[in-house]
């Protein structure tokens, strides 16, 4: 039952990439979905679906604290950043390093994941909105072996979605929606009582092999395109997806982001995971094609 | 491990074939151990062999018996090698325990045939004893408190058996079973208390037994559900036989929103699909004592498969495209339907011994109750209106089942999963020094459901 179970996941994999690359619209990873995806199988990284048709780990975390830092944009460089809400590593500040992270307690269910994670903070007529709850699901890239893919290394830096966005960003990248509903858009929509706003944020899943950072904080990372890493970032790394809740319904909301108009949402990781425990979360349920956990209460 | 590199090397084959015919069936070998396939182990022993249990797990190989002395353990046990049995030498003294750091006692993912007996696991941020992506289980004498989600928790797992244990101090479940059809699962003389749910089981069933258990001091008894935020929906075909399901009021337990919701039902399906309830005993419950009530299901992914689908195997529906999300209902109410109720011995139930509700036609669901000892019920005269043999009779509108009353309670908030009472010792496998490798094949074992009869009162 578990090998086929995986035959089959991996199947499906296999003829979406297929399909995409024989002429699907565009087989670009970053491409828009949502209304054109609608009664196909629906992978797009920033759709859970039905938890259990992916393979994954999952950390769920309270927020932790704001701050103006941004220990990846302007490290050492305290109240330089707009303003950010921290989730997981208690500590995380602009003075941060992957081994004071590494020192430090979490926010997290997962005790061992002692990374953080931050995004811009959200303003609802000027006040800031203290989110309810993060979920942290770490899968293979869409279409991607789970066997190949490897923990990130210790101290990896890394973005999701654009701070200086203009133009609405793919849904694939950076999803508003209500609750976990499936109707995602660029920007937030109004939400009915009892699905809160939230956000969900996906990141680069292919690594360059050597850097933890760059200059542009970007392009050591990379997406993969129908299953695969390019050649110049060849390794596969988990697809995180950041999801970040607020108790937000209903109508008479004005939002902000702290970090400009409602285009520019984006998150941060940077990974002071332990290592062992990184290294065995990726082994021992993504490698062997299981679901090892999924999030609660599904908010 | 080898498993997936053969799985990725069917790969390429399989998507050939999807691609050249279109959702063609890939129904290859699944590579599982036969019955009879057990092989010879060696023993291993903890910690005079290797200190730690996981280092005994990393040295075994299929077959091998890993013998735990009595000890404080501060692991998170990972198993990745099929049919290991993980045997402690005194239940109430071998014990596993996280530390409110460590997430799982021991987790077995995508390993057939593993069992794991006589032990207690405590303080995990998860859960004591986890199963995922499994063919073959087994729990025995096993203890669990104080776990951040579930106490015994097989997911997306077959061919199990859980028995002679005691989970409490779970903010979900103690013990659940989920995402699986057929499950071919048995659960036998567990004890699940002070826990948000006593059992859940998210769309599982199928030759899914639970039997001669007691859940008592939960928020809510025993509650299948099913939902498409998860596989294999619906939930169904769960066999309830001879329980002590009573005093699932407790309001100092931990609870997740869900447990909350649920507060004060000893046996409540919601949304589930031919269940059979037969000959349990369920009493002291402020509200329904055995209830049928529909699952409203916020931001659905699928849509509730048709009736004639309800015995596909999940396995099945895997590559089933998804509902449109924009065509569905939100929230999707998934309604309880053809479940029944039988023989049960149902007291002092302060809304209604006996229930079934649905925002919808409910006479229409075909639910049915029969030969129950109780007192009330909504609607009124319920073995009369849905008899399990001929044509019911009778105004359904007749006090009905309030679901809005039912939702609407308040409940005193969560408790914190840390602080749940500390157990009695319990009851220690026989033999656990001379007793052979037991690892888990030829399972769920047979039950007699005819031999069982209502449990007296303790």
């Amino acid at each position: 039952m578990t090998a086929r179970r995986r035959v089959r996941w991996l199947a499906v994999a296999a003829a979406l990439a297929l399909v995409a690359g024989c002429g699907g619209p565009g087989g670009d990873g970053d491409a828009p979905v949502g209304g054109a995806a609608a009664g196909a199988v629906r992978l797009s990284p920033t759709d859970p679906g039905p938890q259990g048709r992916v393979p994954q780990f999952v950390v769920e975390c309270t927020f932790s604290h704001t701050a103006p830092d941004d220990p990846i944009l302007h490290p050492r460089h305290s109240g330089r950043s707009h303003q950010h809400l921290f989730f997981g590593n208690t500590t995380a500040d602009a003075d941060s390093t992957a081994e004071s992270l590494a020192a430090g307690d979490t926010t997290c269910d997962q005790k061992l994941d002692r990374a953080s994670y931050w995004a811009p903070a959200l303003y609802d007529h000027g006040e800031l909105v203290e989110p309810i709850t993060a979920v942290a699901y770490y899968r293979p890239g869409v279409g991607v072996d789970p066997t190949t893919v490897q923990p990130y290394p210790f101290g990896l830096k890394m973005i999701g979605g654009d701070q200086v966005a203009e133009e609405p960003q793919p849904l694939d990248v950076v999803a508003w929606s209500c609750g976990t509903g499936s109707e995602r858009s660029p920007t937030p929509p109004t939400c009915p009582e009892g699905r809160p706003l939230r956000l969900a944020v996906s990141f680069p899943d292919c690594w360059d092999g050597e850097n933890l950072d760059s200059e542009d904080h970007v392009s050591h990372m990379a997406r993969s395109e129908d299953g695969a890493c390019p050649d110049s970032h060849p390794v596969p790394v988990p697809q995180l997806l950041f999801t970040i809740t607020w108790p937000i319904t209903g109508e008479g909301h004005e939002l902000s982001l702290a970090s400009g108009s409602l285009l520019t949402g984006h998150a941060d990781f940077f990974n002071a995971w332990d290592e062992d425990k990184l290294r065995a979360e990726v082994e021992r349920c993504l490698h062997r094609g299981v679901t090892c956990g999924v999030a609660s209460n599904r908010i | 491990m080898s498993l997936s590199r053969r799985a990725f090397g069917v790969l390429l084959a399989s998507a050939l074939v999807v691609a050249a015919a279109c959702g063609s069936d890939d129904d290859g070998d699944e590579g599982a151990t036969g019955d009879d396939a057990v092989p010879e182990g060696t023993t291993i022993r903890v910690p005079d062999d290797y200190e730690t249990i996981q280092e005994a797990v990393d040295a075994a190989a299929p077959g091998d018996l890993i013998l735990i002395e009595p000890g404080v353990y501060e692991e998170a046990v990972d198993v990745t090698t099929d049919m290991l049995t993980i045997r402690g030498l005194d239940r109430n003294e071998v014990v596993l325990d996280g530390g409110f750091e460590l997430d799982n006692g021991i987790r077995v993912t995508g390993a057939d045939g593993v069992a794991i007996e006589n032990m207690t696991a405590r303080n995990y941020t998860r859960n004591g004893f986890f199963w995922t992506g499994v063919e073959g289980y087994r729990g025995s004498y096993l203890t669990t408190y104080r776990t951040g989600d579930y106490g015994i928790y097989a997911f997306d797992s077959t061919k199990g058996l859980i028995e002679h244990s005691y989970a409490s101090g779970s903010p979900d479940a103690g013990i659940y079973i989920g995402q699986c059809y057929p499950c071919d699962a048995v659960i036998d003389d567990v004890v699940s208390e002070y826990n948000g749910l006593g059992y859940s089981g998210t769309n599982s069933g199928g030759n899914l037994l639970i039997v001669n258990s007691t859940f008592r001091y939960n928020r809510a008894g025993i509650v299948p559900n099913s939902g498409s935020y998860e596989l294999c929906y619906p939930e169904r075909e769960t066999t309830i036989v001879g329980n002590v399901v009573h005093s699932n009021n407790q309001p100092d337990t931990p609870a997740i929103d869900v447990a909350l919701l649920a507060m004060g039902n000893g046996i409540l399906v919601a949304g589930g699909v031919n269940n059979t309830i037969e000959r349990n005993l369920v009493y002291d419950h402020d509200l329904t004592g055995i209830g049928l009530v529909p699952f409203p299901e916020d931001d659905p992914n699928d849509d509730i498969p048709p009736p004639e689908d309800d015995e596909r195997p999940c396995e099945e529906t895997l590559d089933d495209e998804l509902a449109d999300p924009a065509s569905l209902p939100n929230p999707l109410i998934w309604n309880p339907r053809g479940n029944r109720v039988v023989g049960n011995v149902v007291e002092d139930s302060r809304l209604a011994d006996l229930a079934v509700g649905s925002l919808e036609d409910v006479s229409a669901l075909g639910n049915c109750f029969a030969d129950n000892t109780f007192s009330t019920s909504a609607p009124q005269e319920v073995e009369t209106l849905a008899p399990c043999e001929g044509e019911g009779r009778g105004d359904w509108s007749a006090g009905a089942l309030d679901l809005v009353a039912l939702i609407a309670a308040e409940h005193p908030p969560s408790g914190d999963y840390k602080t749940t009472p500390v157990p009695e010792p319990q009851e220690n496998m026989p033999d656990a020094e001379t007793a052979p490798a037991r690892p888990a094949v030829g399972l769920p074992p047979a039950i007699d459901l005819d031999a069982i009869e209502v449990p007296e009162r303790p």
